[in-house]
């Protein structure tokens, strides 16, 4: 670790949402937030890494405790500016093993080895009077210096704190943890930039490394989806039986362990989507549901998240179609074009009717003198649009969901979703794939490709 | 890059041994190689391979593959060689008709090498059908007749469709040159060890000079270097041969001695047609086997990702270390006051200035002698000297917004030293008509709850 990059402690009274823009700003939902005050006792460290590399580093402190204790101490000593610094040095070190000022002590040692002060206040509560000690204290280190408004709630008394911080710090910016905007974000990071010059070209840097790092996450977002649907489709269950025929009891253990085996290939993607975000302490209700309380094979999600009984006719139609043109094209024309059109028809049918049926139980290895069921690949033409519509759903839940929210996360379903992302072309060029998938033959790395390529731009178009 | 390096890849990417940092960190040292990606992708074959248990999956394939080749490629020159005899095999009584020994080392391997070329056309899209007329198709399937232990061995293995495909043809044509030169063997040995006469034979209404002008073309690589090798309109005209009459034409008993000079053209034919030729597809078939190899690589499941993972920064912003465990203890205080009294002997504002404490106090319909601001923009000296003056029982208003600091811890234990007890009352703003939300009170109700302080009630 080189100690030349810049640093940023983010400063300021207990409980005024430190924790809470460290954790956006960092994308990290580790960071203990609570109402507590006390919960920061340790400066804590969160670096921007590129390969190894610190662009910068954002420290996480304890809130100010005795500010005026601390600011009388500095006070007995009438020094000229240029050595108030100087004060805080010896401050520091004549206090560092006192109990009582350890959480200054925390605070006030990174400023005073470099770092920038990101003052945090909360401009949904009125100014007082108290801050001026600790606002005082930081002037005396002399170190470039912003503040940030932060809006807990949602009163807004920030004109106030914006007067009164004016006079104390070079810049006052305004920003909401709760929300993961990228281009809040980005201002941010530019204001840091402008605290010292030679800081300017590392923060620009993290900029472009930002958006880079953001993009990341999307393509592997969109390959741990496209993993999910084609393992799903292409998943056969098997279940051994020993009496001449299977009896009713089986084939419905059958269909459980076949829905079972999606459930968790779902909960694996989901998982995996979060870790990716940076989201892998987020707490959820219950595992097994992530929408509220709706099923992956439940109706509500597939009147939510699946085709319509016309999108399925045309779905099933178009699929059929070409099907029949690959029959036309082989007798070159001569069929007059009529596989195409039985094609049509039979894939349009076929798909109406079957629905609300996932896949045909088959009994199979009676010749061999061995009985098994077997269920899969997936046969339903709705439920890989059901499938991907959670996966899609989820993953823009969790892209779009702030480091700094804690409490259980509960997903609220839209309605509309399926609106958002899925129309009559895209539709159309899934399929292709889905009907690969369904084969379950042995897919070439190239097709899945493809495939992450359509989810990738429909994540951008959703995430951004 | 051979089927052995695109096994290892393979096996490596499936047991996944190498992390995202471990991958980058190969990428920065290899950076010359960014833009070639295959080489990049060797490179880290070469430096992990170690990591795979042993025997290697591509020591084990490639070894039984080798094996089962030699022996069909055994097979094969045997069968040629039977077949050189067979075609070749002369009783004295009729003559051995060329045309069957043409057609065999001209026609089929030209019909072969089409119907190859076919195959590597449409090799790149999917499965060929064609490679399964091929017999190292078939040499596949024997691997699947192999011990079981050695089957076992090669279960894990799926190669690329489309190298499958690569592999099958490029080995066709090793053991179709296997074949012939069995077959230009046999030729050459029973031309040393047999006297043969060769005839002409055919059912269709063929002239001597049609059939010269036939040859003559198929002899167009070698019949100005080798002009011998080419049979005259004479030799060809005493050569033909009608199976009617139960004896031979005088012309051919009387030329009898030149009818062994077939034998050069007929090496030639079988040098040029059955094994230049193929070794030229061979050729091809190893440079479309390369390319094969190549995009194989590429499309390989999880060599994009280990490409990218090499060529791409790795972004962290996290920290590093864990933070402990913080337990929110229950906001249960024992000492509440429910109402507030009608008088106190005092009351304190906790950075709360003095005319804002009036309107509370009124608001609240509390009789207090003295109003007081402490803490705030207060100095430490001016915060001692009220609580000497404070007695009695004193209300101290507090924002309730604002969590108690350790300041306020100070100021409260040294208050409660000098009187007799102190409410606390955790107000709100003034939007909220002093009324404070009750999670904000008991951020109060957990901090007085360390104090353990007799005299100190909170208001709730």
């Amino acid at each position: 670790m080189n100690g030349l990059h810049p640093k940023f402690a983010v400063v300021g009274h207990p409980n005024k949402g430190k924790s809470s823009i460290v954790s956006a700003l960092a994308a990290d939902d580790s960071v203990q937030i609570s109402d507590t005050p006390g919960t920061t006792v340790k400066k804590r460290s969160f670096p921007l890494k590129v390969d190894g590399k610190i662009l910068y580093e954002l420290l996480d402190t304890p809130g100010f405790q005795r500010a005026r204790r601390v600011l009388a101490w500095l006070e007995q000593h009438n020094v000229p500016a240029d050595k108030k610094h100087e004060v805080v040095q010896q401050f520091l070190y004549e206090y560092k093993d006192d109990p009582r000022f350890s959480d200054e002590i925390e605070l006030l040692e990174p400023i005073i080895e470099g770092a920038g002060i990101i003052y945090v206040v909360d401009g949904s509560k009125p100014y007082g009077e108290e801050y001026e000690s600790e606002m005082e204290i930081l002037r005396w280190t002399g170190q470039p210096s912003m503040a940030l408004i932060n809006h807990i709630d949602e009163t807004d008394y920030s004109q106030e704190w914006k007067r009164a911080l004016g006079h104390y710090f070079k810049m006052v910016r305004t920003y909401n943890p709760m929300q993961t905007d990228m281009e809040q974000h980005i201002n941010i990071l530019e204001s840091m930039a402008q605290l010292k010059e030679e800081w300017t070209a590392s923060i620009k840097a993290s900029i472009r490394l930002f958006e880079r790092y953001h993009e990341q996450m999307l393509e592997q977002s969109a390959r741990s989806i496209t993993k999910l649907i084609y393992h799903s489709l292409s998943y056969v269950e098997t279940l051994p039986f020993f009496l001449e025929e299977a009896s009713i009891n089986e084939k419905e253990m059958l269909e459980q362990k076949y829905k079972d085996k999606l459930r968790s290939f779902e909960i694996k993607n989901q998982e995996h989507i979060e870790k990716i975000w940076n989201h892998e302490h987020l707490q959820k209700e219950e595992t097994s549901l992530t929408f509220e309380d709706l099923d992956l094979f439940s109706e509500e999600t597939a009147s939510i998240f699946g085709l319509t009984r016309k999108e399925l006719l045309i779905t099933g139609a178009t699929s059929g179609a070409v099907t029949g043109a690959g029959i036309d094209l082989f007798f070159a024309g001569h069929t007059l074009l009529l596989g195409g059109a039985i094609g049509a028809v039979v894939g349009g049918v076929g798909a109406y009717f079957g629905f609300n049926e996932l896949s045909e139980i088959k009994v199979l290895g009676k010749t061999l003198g061995k009985h098994y069921l077997e269920m899969g690949p997936m046969e339903n033409r709705s439920f890989p649009y059901i499938l991907l519509g959670r996966a899609v759903y989820h993953t823009t839940q969790i892209a779009n969901r702030s480091h700094a929210l804690r409490g259980v996360a509960s997903f609220k379903v839209d309605s509309k979703f399926k609106e958002k992302w899925l129309n009559d072309n895209l539709r159309k060029a899934l399929e292709k794939y889905h009907k690969k998938f369904r084969s379950a033959k042995e897919l070439d790395a190239e097709e899945l490709a493809e495939y992450e390529r359509l989810i990738l731009k429909i994540l951008q178009t959703l995430v951004g | 890059m051979n089927l052995k390096s695109y096994l290892d890849l393979y096996a490596l990417l499936k047991s996944d041994i190498s992390s995202r940092e471990e991958r980058r960190s190969f990428g920065l040292i290899h950076v010359m190689m960014k833009k070639n990606s295959i080489e990049q992708l060797l490179a880290w074959v070469d430096e992990h391979k170690i990591k795979l248990k042993r025997p290697l999956l591509s020591e084990t394939f490639s070894s039984y593959l080798y094996s089962v080749t030699v022996t069909l490629m055994l097979v094969a020159f045997v069968l040629g060689l039977v077949s050189g005899i067979g075609l070749l095999n002369y009783s004295g009584h009729e003559p051995v008709n060329v045309i069957y020994f043409i057609a065999m080392v001209v026609f089929l391997p030209v019909f072969t090498m089409t119907l190859t070329l076919f195959s590597m056309i449409r090799a790149n899209s999917s499965q060929s059908l064609l490679v399964h007329i091929s017999p190292a198709f078939w040499m596949e399937k024997i691997i699947h007749l192999l011990p079981h232990q050695v089957q076992d061995n090669l279960k894990e293995i799926k190669i690329n469709p489309l190298l499958a495909n690569w592999v099958v043809i490029k080995r066709s044509q090793i053991l179709a040159l296997a074949f012939y030169f069995g077959l230009f063997f046999a030729l050459l040995g029973m031309v040393a060890t047999k006297d043969i006469a060769f005839a002409w034979s055919t059912t269709l209404n063929v002239s001597p000079e049609v059939f010269h002008d036939f040859l003559h073309t198929l002899a167009f690589p070698w019949r100005d270097l080798y002009p011998s090798a080419l049979p005259s309109v004479e030799l060809i005209e005493q050569s033909q041969y009608f199976r009617l009459g139960d004896k031979l034409s005088e012309e051919m008993i009387q030329n009898a001695s030149r009818l062994g000079e077939w034998w050069k053209f007929l090496a030639f034919a079988t040098l040029f047609y059955a094994i230049i030729l193929r070794f030229m597809i061979y050729l091809l078939a190893l440079l479309g086997f390369r390319q094969a190899v190549k995009r194989s690589f590429l499309t390989l499941d999880g060599s994009e990702k280990l490409l990218k993972e090499m060529n791409e920064p790795v972004i962290s912003t996290h920290a590093e270390t864990e933070e402990k465990s913080f337990i929110q203890e229950d906001a249960v205080y024992g000492q509440i006051v429910p109402a507030l009294d009608a008088s106190y002997d005092m009351v304190h504002g906790w950075a709360i200035p003095k005319e804002q404490l009036a309107v509370m106090r009124d608001s609240m319909q509390v009789i207090s002698p003295q109003l007081v601001e402490v803490g705030g923009g207060n100095t430490l000296e001016e915060d001692s000297e009220i609580i000497h003056r404070s007695h009695g029982e004193v209300l101290l208003y507090v924002k309730a917004w604002e969590p108690p600091t350790l300041d306020f811890v100070d100021f409260l234990e040294a208050l409660s030293k000098q009187v007799d007890k102190v409410i606390i009352y955790p107000a709100g703003t003034p939007q909220e008509h002093y009324r404070a939300e009750a999670k904000k009170t008991d951020v109060w109700a957990r901090k007085l709850g360390t104090i353990h302080n007799h005299k100190v009630w909170l208001k709730r």
